[in-house]
């Protein structure tokens, strides 16, 4: 289709918009309002233009584009009119930073506008010139505007934390309320009142947070003005330099952008273009990443303990000492833990180290408790094959989204987008969960299932996709019959019984949302349930997407267990992790080597420790050797996500004091106890080694840093595709006579190896509620408790202290908390949180 | 009202009729009440606040026992309709779209009640008092 532009003839897709297609052609129209992610508002009119045969001006941004049309995006007209638009909107914006007589000279000699400090200068904008409403002035030539200046004298908002609201520079384009809305679905803030009273806000003003805001920081990037802005950034430079990388903080594996000045992070953003995350962040992305390399608990230098304390010392004396210690203890008694949140090289290195250099099996690595680690071991001892690659926008394409096992609105927010896309064209979503989400209004079924009956739900639903005619063809299918008959005896009054749905009616519900004309996504994370229960639930949920011929996509915790997992696939000897620690209560794991986050449930002191960590953390501080590894800021590192895309970051600062990379000191290490082979170089030679070794990843050798190209794991291909074993277990967790309530921890994702990430930033622990568990108001009747009051909480493997909030989005019986470490020495790895029966107390 | 919400099948197009009919039941919207509204709709509370900050017809505080409205279209204007509003602010001890301090009555203005030849026109709880003056605002006021 063409159109004439400004009398050029340009080709325009179908349905584009005017505003759109200009931009394409590098044809400037300005305006405020309008956002490419969002719908179009003609908010500003800034964007008018002239249409040959049409009455009047037509705002370009929401003018689809006709065949033969012919637009004029200037004229003096059009340049009167906007300017009076732009006067309009600057009469309630403060604007001396805009139309300033000095501003030519202050652009020049100033890298900012704003001269703070100086008496002679302007403090108007905390925006650092970060500002579309400049551009627009700039554009348009105003330099003087005829109406009086109206200052609107609201307060500026802080209570909330992160970013600043000072709504006295706010246009009203109303960008922030959609990007809320429409993209995110939180819908925290609107417009509030009419006319010349309007203002964006919250619901009787309340918080951010109590709105619900999640704190993606969405609508601080698309503010147009200084409006909104990044508290940490007020007073700050301008960065001087961009460079892009990989959030570490989810399994996602987000591009962002990082904002440098001298050499040091200043912000992150999400990216543009990044593949996953398509212009989005969360929270941990958008506001945490500089608390991850510049955390106080950072270590420093190599430091042994020679005698009784540790004592710092260069890295060549530290590697001797240990290379010296560790060649004293035999392969059988040396332990290797791995951490899932480090780059596949560093991984691939660990392997080789433990099993040629310390001739021991024993590496016990995070992505063993993962969902993937969970399913292939199922999928392995039935002769199974399944796939685990799937593109996150698959998600955005289904028709029926089954969710459990995470709030992802937290836990996974980019999938969280994926899905509300499905949502908002008519997806049917069914949550099926023991609590509340945080935007379960979305679901089509929010299904509040007691802990540990995910399993029969899914096999009721297999069942009854089972009885339908049109699956005869699926007949030889390995373990069909198997199937038909662990499901046959599943009867609708038991799976109400014990699975706590309502009415039969739900249940017919949602066996419709798996009607054969229905492309499936079943959406399974490791959360709210023990290890057993959460095998039955991942074997269920393949069975009821291989049925439906759907997808199941796993949702996986550190930004590389999935790596790890595949990188691991190739070892023959692996050792489990409760063997693991069978054998360090047992004392048979005489020295200890941790790269990555454990939790011991036994007393375990090995005669020789080991951590190699990039914080500090109570192993560390008994541990005989500590070594500095860098952050995946500051290395080249490859990540794979849960989607089974490899992506690749590099080092966008220097090596933070004597941190080296894991790969480097574990290289040296292994020089140092003999073995020349280790003798890597750069990051890169190792990736060489790990696609030439590891079929996973055969192929794959062209992974840019910056450039985001569709690189996926290489999966087994094969006619083994079939049910998996599962136990519709008939059973569902519950408290007992001791522990009479059932403790739901949602949030064991926010670390970045022995980072806690909520111990980092006051704001990130408000938000999470750390401290906190949520009390359904008919327990707090029951234990006379009020809102506020601390309790006790004991398990039969540890006490904790928590204030009580008492909430209805939480079930009679159980409660739910943020990860309390110390409740939970069953899962010593904190990617998997189980449930915990406990008892409440008051009591500090 | 959660009657009211169930009659209007939950759909959030229905979120209007819904405020309309709280507004009519309790003289106006209980703050408290939004949480419940916005559950049953599946939507957000500020989504609910956007909208009813927008339309005069709603308010968030529980009005007076009698509503006095003063119209200030055109016609009536002209014949005095601003001395009329001022008077009843000085009279009630109020501002437009307060409440006096013992709650009998709210002072609203609006722009046109249609009955332009009586004019100037105040309305008390949709009685309509016509040709209305400096003077005989005590004797409306009295009645009440």
């Amino acid at each position: 289709m063409k159109i004439t532009l400004d009398g050029k003839q340009i080709e325009v897709e179908e349905g584009q918009t005017v505003l759109d297609a200009a931009r394409e052609n590098d044809i400037y129209i300005p305006s405020l309002c309008d956002n490419p992610h969002l719908s179009p508002f003609s908010g500003c009119r800034l964007c008018l233009v002239e249409i040959k045969g049409q009455r009047g001006y037509a705002p370009s941004c929401s003018t689809i584009a006709r065949e033969g049309m012919e637009v004029k995006s200037d004229s003096p007209k059009l340049r009167k009119i906007r300017i009076r638009i732009l006067e309009l909107i600057l009469s309630e914006h403060p604007s001396a930073c805009l139309i300033c007589q000095e501003k030519e000279n202050c652009d020049e000699y100033k890298s900012t506008i704003r001269k703070v400090g100086e008496t002679t200068g302007c403090v108007l904008c905390p925006n650092n010139g970060r500002c579309d409403l400049q551009k627009v002035a700039d554009a348009l030539g105003v330099d003087s505007i005829r109406f009086p200046a109206i200052y609107r004298d609201i307060e500026v908002n802080k209570k909330d934390p992160f970013f600043d609201r000072n709504y006295n520079l706010c246009i009203l384009c109303g960008r922030c309320v959609r990007v809320c809305h429409e993209i995110r679905g939180t819908s925290t803030i609107t417009f509030v009142n009419r006319g010349s009273d309007a203002v964006i806000g919250t619901a009787l003003d309340k918080t951010l947070q109590d709105a619900g805001c999640q704190f993606c920081g969405a609508c601080v990037d698309v503010c147009p003005t200084g409006a909104l802005t990044e508290r940490s950034l007020k007073y700050e430079k301008i960065a001087d330099e961009t460079k892009e990388t990989i959030c570490p903080l989810c399994s996602m594996g987000c591009r962002l952008d990082v904002g440098k000045y001298e050499g040091r992070i200043l912000s992150s953003q999400p990216s543009e273009d990044g593949k996953v995350n398509q212009g989005q962040a969360c929270v941990k992305g958008r506001f945490l990443l500089k608390n991850t390399v510049y955390s106080g608990q950072r270590i420093k230098r190599p430091m042994i303990r020679r005698k009784k304390d540790l004592e710092p010392v260069s890295w060549d004396e530290a590697l001797d000492f240990v290379a010296e210690k560790l060649k004293g203890f035999p392969g059988d008694k040396v332990g290797f833990i791995q951490s899932s949140q480090v780059s596949c090289e560093d991984m691939f290195v660990f392997e080789q180290f433990v099993r040629d250099v310390l001739k021991s099996d024993q590496i016990a690595a995070e992505s063993e408790n993962s969902v993937y680690g969970i399913l292939k071991e199922l999928a392995d001892e039935s002769g199974v094959i399944l796939p685990m690659n799937h593109k996150i926008k698959e998600i955005s394409q289904a028709d029926t989204i089954f969710l459990s096992g995470a709030d992802i609105v937290s836990s996974h927010p980019i999938v969280w987008l994926a899905v509300l896309k499905a949502v908002k064209t008519g997806a049917g979503l069914i949550i099926a969960a023991p609590f509340e989400f945080s935007l379960s209004r979305y679901a089509t079924l929010d299904l509040r299932i007691k802990p540990g009956s995910e399993a029969m739900l899914l096999g009721y639903l297999a069942k009854q996709v089972l009885g339908r005619e049109d699956l005869s063809e699926k007949e030889t299918v390995k373990g069909l019959e198997d199937l038909k008959k662990s499901v046959e005896d599943l009867r609708i009054e038991d799976v109400l019984k014990l699975t706590g749905i309502p009415n039969e009616e739900t249940l017919t519900h949602a066996e419709k949302l798996f009607r054969p004309d229905r492309s499936v996504v079943l959406l399974l994370g490791a959360g709210f349930a023990g290890k057993e229960k959460i095998k039955n639930t991942l074997a269920a949920g393949w069975n009821l997407a291989r049925l439906t011929r759907g997808r199941l996509f796993l949702l996986g915790s550190g930004v590389n267990e999935r790596g790890q997992f595949e990188i691991r696939k190739i070892y023959d000897k692996k050792i489990d992790l409760s063997e693991f620690i069978r054998k360090a209560a047992e004392g048979k794991i005489e020295a200890l080597y941790m790269t990555g986050p454990i939790t011991l449930a036994v007393k375990f002191d090995p005669a020789f420790l080991v951590v190699q960590d990039s914080y500090w953390s109570d192993m560390a501080k008994k541990a005989h050797a500590v070594f500095p590894a860098s952050t995946f800021a500051e290395d080249e590192c490859s990540f794979v996500n849960t989607e089974g895309r490899v992506q690749r970051s590099g080092s966008i600062i220097p090596h933070y004091e004597e941190s080296k990379p894991d790969w480097w000191i574990i290289s040296r290490l292994a020089q140092k106890m003999g073995a020349r082979s280790f003798s890597f170089k750069k990051s890169s030679d190792i990736f060489n080694r790990i696609e030439k070794e590891i079929p996973a990843f055969t192929g794959i050798t062209n992974v840019s840093f910056t450039k985001e190209e569709d690189l996926f794991i290489k999966e087994e291909q094969g006619d083994k595709i079939g049910f998996l074993p599962a136990v519709y277990d008939r059973t569902v967790s519950s408290g007992e006579k001791r522990y009479p309530f059932l403790l739901v921890q949602d949030g064991g994702y926010d670390s970045y190896r022995n980072l806690d990430l909520t111990k980092e930033n006051k704001g990130f622990a408000k938000i999470r509620e750390t401290g906190i568990i949520l009390l359904n108001p008919e327990d707090a009747v029951v234990l006379e408790l009020k809102n506020g009051e601390s309790v006790k909480i004991n398990s039969e493997s540890g006490e904790s202290h928590a204030v009580v909030k008492i909430s209805e989005a939480v079930p009679a019986g159980i409660v739910k908390t943020h990860f309390l470490r110390r409740l939970s020495p069953d899962s010593i790895f904190v990617s998997m949180l189980a449930v915990l029966p406990v008892n409440i107390k008051r009591g500090e | 009202m959660e009657n009211k919400i169930k009659q209007s099948g939950n759909r959030q197009n229905e979120l209007v009729h819904i405020l309309h009919e709280v507004q009519e039941r309790f003289g106006y919207i209980p703050p408290e009440r939004l949480a419940e509204i916005a559950k049953k709709l599946n939507i957000s509370e500020s989504e609910i606040y956007g909208v009813l900050t927008f339309y005069k017809a709603f308010s968030l505080e529980p009005g007076g026992e009698h509503t006095v409205t003063v119209c200030m279209g055109t016609a009536c204007h002209v014949r005095g309709g601003q001395q009329i509003t001022d008077e009843m602010e000085r009279k009630l001890d109020i501002k437009v779209g307060q409440t006096s301090a013992d709650g009998k009555f709210t002072l609203e203005t609006v722009n046109c009640l249609g009955c332009c030849a009586i004019g100037p026109v105040v309305t008390v709880d949709g009685k309509y008092y016509s040709h209305a003056t400096m003077k005989n605002i005590a004797s409306i006021l009295k009645e009440y």
